[in-house]
């Protein structure tokens, strides 16, 4: 049986004056997964992982990564753990070749060996053309790819991704989403990824963490905290020589009526999901109900953080990253 | 292996990557080569005559060979600027988070940057060196009076090599340690680097005197021009050796101290 990648206990971190960015986490990730953990900007994302990799010492609580206690054993926990941390932090005068071969050298891996995984992680993040560039020439993408790449260099068993993708196009998010994944289900490498984005944690993740203040609101995998909330909505918008209430007279046959979810029409949560939608829609065609815009919406991760927090996500506006 | 090995390995890495990226950062190392090279040339052709004809001024051959460890100095003090500034490039850029999250000695990560600091400072005295000796300055001292020199510059560079890191440690900007360059540069004008005690006067003369950037320079000159005894070759090894176990003890602190707030 293998521990926990990560195990944290009442995990707290206080700032000078008694600002507590994290106020109280206990969360068990297990080994081989891909963890989520969601929040907005200031919600203590950042100060938890940087905590668990080592960088700050917590002020209350216990953390436990591979295995290892972070503040008894820290140089063992800093064996098994790889760490991208937001803004890529990289040389921009050194090419991407002589960093991979650097950082193997600061692992203390034999100067062959050094070579050869530079090689191996050059090619598996598609860099072997750029590999003798200086960093300050690559694009950002293919900073997050060297990041990504300088974090695996000594095959960790966790790896900590601080928003990877923030700033990223949407076709290099896609591109590094999928490295993720192939690095999970190849290696069995558990990830520990933060993210501000409700499409990452929905599409990478198994499992997901919602912070916010400092503390967690939920935490579940994506489809069972989505399923929490309750059935897909289904809104009609009134036609020609139709009212709200008529269409709400239809549709409260098919489930109970939530009042305000559109403007001018109805909506309805509606057990069936999609195939129930073809039967309410011809129910509306057969009692006359004109109807003009017809919308099925899933319960979202955004969702599930409004019913916690009574707010939506910071960024959940925003144009969803194409998938 | 002894428990010593790998963070030899790993300071050797890190001076490496020091190196290059100074090399390929043409503001990091110009500066430190040209402005000294500069300097000797303007006071040289400015003060040649000085020599002999000024009152109290030493017997030199001619003023290069007085002028040239003023210029090593100097050297090695924008050098040791540039190196804490580019280690406080690294804890702005998350290079420095990236280290201390990785299973590497924490000395190595002081010691990788030194150790770089360490090698400029031999490069500059020995070009500087060169550049005199093609202009037609002499070592006095020969060889021995040569590894002297080269021995003092070096020892200085890691004093300034360490009050660089310890200044970008405590405040983790590189503009900051930029900042405190003219202040360096006023500590060396002070000093009889570029003029001897003997032609200054009143309170500024008082102040060269109790400067020991007098003493360190004056005992690599000596080498140069002659006139070394074991008292100013011990006095200038002294003071260098014992600037560079003040900064480099201080840095060490500013590095446990800003550990302390990781586990």
């Amino acid at each position: 049986m293998t521990a926990p990648a990560v195990e944290t206990r009442d995990l707290v971190r206080e700032f000078k004056g008694g600002i507590r960015a994290v106020d109280g986490v206990s969360l068990v990730v297990e080994s081989g997964g891909i963890f989520g953990f969601l929040g907005p900007n200031g919600a203590g994302k950042s100060t938890t992982v940087r905590m668990l990799t080592t960088l700050l010492r917590p002020t209350g609580g216990t953390a436990m990564v591979a295995g290892h206690d972070v503040m008894a054993d820290p140089d063992a926990v800093r064996r098994r753990i790889g760490v991208a941390l937001q803004d890529a932090a990289i040389d921009p005068y050194m090419t991407g070749r002589e960093l991979l071969r650097l950082q193997g050298v600061l692992h203390g891996l034999p100067r062959a060996e050094c070579r050869a995984r530079a090689e191996d992680l050059l090619a598996r993040v598609g860099l072997e053309d750029a590999a003798d560039r200086r960093v300050g020439t690559y694009s950002g993408g293919m900073r997050r790819r060297l990041d990504l790449a300088l974090s695996l260099v000594h095959e960790p068993v966790v790896l900590f991704l601080d928003e990877p993708t923030t700033g990223l196009d949407p076709t290099s998010r896609v591109a590094l989403w999928e490295e993720v994944r192939r690095l999970n289900a190849e290696h069995g490498t558990t990830i520990f990824l933060t993210t501000q984005y409700l499409e990452e944690a929905d599409q990478l993740a198994d499992r997901v963490a919602i912070i916010d203040g400092g503390r967690i609101v939920a935490d579940g995998a994506p489809a069972a905290l989505k399923a929490d909330i309750g059935e897909p909505l289904l809104t009609v918008t009134a036609g020609d020589g139709s009212t709200p209430d008529d269409i709400a007279g239809v549709l409260a046959r098919f489930g109970p009526i939530v009042p305000g979810s559109v403007e001018g029409g109805a909506g309805v949560r509606l057990p069936g999901g999609s195939s129930a939608m073809a039967d309410a829609v011809r129910a509306l065609d057969d009692a006359g109900v004109r109807f003009q815009a017809i919308d099925l919406a899933e319960p979202s991760l955004d969702d599930v953080f409004l019913k916690c927090t009574g707010r939506h996500l910071e960024g959940a506006g925003e144009e969803p990253p194409a998938a | 292996m002894t428990a010593a090995a790998p963070a030899i390995r790993q300071t050797a890495a890190l001076a490496w990557r020091s190196i290059i990226t100074t090399i390929r950062l043409p503001q990091a190392w110009f500066p430190a080569l040209f402005f000294p090279l500069v300097l000797m040339a303007i006071f040289t052709a400015s003060f040649g005559g000085a020599p002999g004809v000024v009152p109290g001024f030493p017997p030199v051959r001619g003023f290069l060979d007085f002028a040239v460890c003023g210029a090593i100095v100097q050297g090695v003090l924008i050098g040791g600027t540039s190196a804490g500034a580019a280690f406080a490039t690294d804890i702005e850029g998350g290079f420095f988070d990236r280290l201390v999250a990785s299973p590497i000695s924490r000395v190595a990560i002081l010691t990788g940057r030194l150790g770089a600091s360490m090698a400029l400072g031999l490069f500059q005295a020995v070009l500087f060196i060169g550049i005199a000796w093609i202009g037609g300055a002499r070592v006095a001292g020969g060889i021995s009076g040569f590894v002297i020199v080269l021995v003092i510059a070096v020892t200085f560079a890691a004093a300034v090599g360490g009050l660089g890191v310890f200044l970008a440690l405590r405040t983790g900007s590189g503009e900051a340690v930029q900042g405190m360059f003219p202040l360096f540069f006023a500590l060396l004008f002070f000093s009889s680097a570029f003029f001897p005690i003997e032609t200054m006067t009143g309170w500024y003369a008082a102040v060269a005197r109790v400067n020991p950037i007098s003493y360190l320079v004056e005992a690599m000159r000596l080498e140069i021009i002659g006139g070394a005894t074991a008292a100013t070759t011990l006095a200038g090894i002294g003071i260098a050796l014992g600037l560079a176990v003040i900064t480099i003890g201080a840095s060490a602190l500013a590095l446990r101290r800003r550990l302390r707030v990781a586990a």
